[in-house]
């Protein structure tokens, strides 16, 4: 959801609300943006436990935040930056504590089955294959940095263009494809060996 | 064989699809407005205060270094200020004696006999212990 300056903030109402103590407003807020930033965190994080304690920090962090909100950004790509800003730093801690080893993070993703590929639903066998392939996906994005982890997930996750990846980033959009394309090759040879 | 950048690519906008399980955001609304509630029972606490001025403190960034020497000199000061100072200490004035001073009467030899002179206790260094 970029921001444009010429339109305004559609959840204006929502942030002044809650801004003022009303709590509901607050839950709306969770409701509608909990979902896109879980995706952003577990793709990051590749931990359901940990991906529960930041994103209660992060709103936690956004809720007593709010009066600094100056609305400037739109309240998505405020708390989005506050999402990035804080798994990051969780995920350089998390490096530092331990080398986690890739069994203790999720490689199989809880994927709805409905919205994979409907075509394989009837071909079990291809059906197989992409969940494996998935698996290996998932692993092969556990091998990438942050940084780097970070860019696919925002541009091809979460389908975010460049620039606003630059701008919560603090990057410029030339770094964010450098990133891009070599997370890209990376991620290819991970896969040959998955692919036919 | 390579997948393509563009396979890649719809491999990974699978994963836009992924999503918790089903009341995931039910329970987690229950547990950030449990949160909120113990947080501001600890904030009511004497601990609330130094946790508070702490977080403030935290978020002042580079700043809080010229804060904390403006409150260092501050204490310095107000210390240096509120010690008393003996300069400060005025002597009472000067009362004029209007009394006579009568010399004291010469004592008795037999009185003088009777005082016991000798030195009670002496300190390690010969000073006189009372």
């Amino acid at each position: 959801m970029p921001d444009d300056p010429l339109q305004p903030d559609p959840d204006e109402d929502l942030v002044t609300r809650a801004r003022n103590g009303d709590t509901r407003a607050f839950d709306a807020l969770i409701l509608k943006y909990g979902e896109k930033l879980y995706g952003l965190v577990y793709n990051m994080t590749s931990h359901k436990e940990d991906t529960n304690d930041l994103l209660q920090d992060i709103f936690a962090k956004a809720y007593y935040s709010l009066p600094r909100f100056r609305g400037q950004a739109s309240f998505y790509t405020w708390i989005y930056q506050i999402a990035v800003n804080m798994t990051l730093n969780f995920l350089k801690k998390r490096k530092r504590r331990s080398g986690m080893s890739l069994n203790e993070l999720d490689s199989s993703a809880q994927l709805d089955p409905g919205l994979v590929d409907s075509s394989h639903m009837a071909n079990p066998e291809k059906q197989s294959k992409l969940h494996e392939l998935q698996k290996r996906l998932n692993e092969a994005m556990l091998s990438l940095s942050e940084a780097h982890r970070t860019v696919v997930t925002m541009f091809d996750i979460q389908g975010m263009p460049h620039a606003e990846i630059a701008r919560i980033l603090k990057i410029s959009e030339g770094t964010v494809r450098s990133r891009l394309h070599y997370a890209h090759l990376h991620l290819q040879s991970k896969l040959q060996d998955y692919w036919e | 064989m390579k997948p393509s950048v563009e396979e890649i690519g719809s491999l990974l906008a699978l994963k836009r699809h992924e999503r918790p399980e089903e009341g995931y955001f039910d329970d987690f609304l229950r547990e950030f407005h449990q949160r909120r509630r113990e947080e501001e029972a600890l904030k009511a606490g004497p601990s609330g205060w130094l946790r508070r001025a702490s977080a403030w403190f935290s978020s002042l960034g580079a700043s809080k270094w010229a804060y904390g020497a403006g409150l260092a000199y501050a204490t310095i000061m107000a210390l240096f200020l509120l010690a008393p100072d003996s300069a400060q200490v005025q002597s009472a004035p000067p009362v004029p004696v209007n009394y006579k001073v009568a010399p004291a009467e010469p004592v008795a030899v037999e009185q003088l006999n009777a005082l016991d002179l000798r030195p009670s206790s002496q300190g390690s260094t010969g000073e006189q212990e009372f």
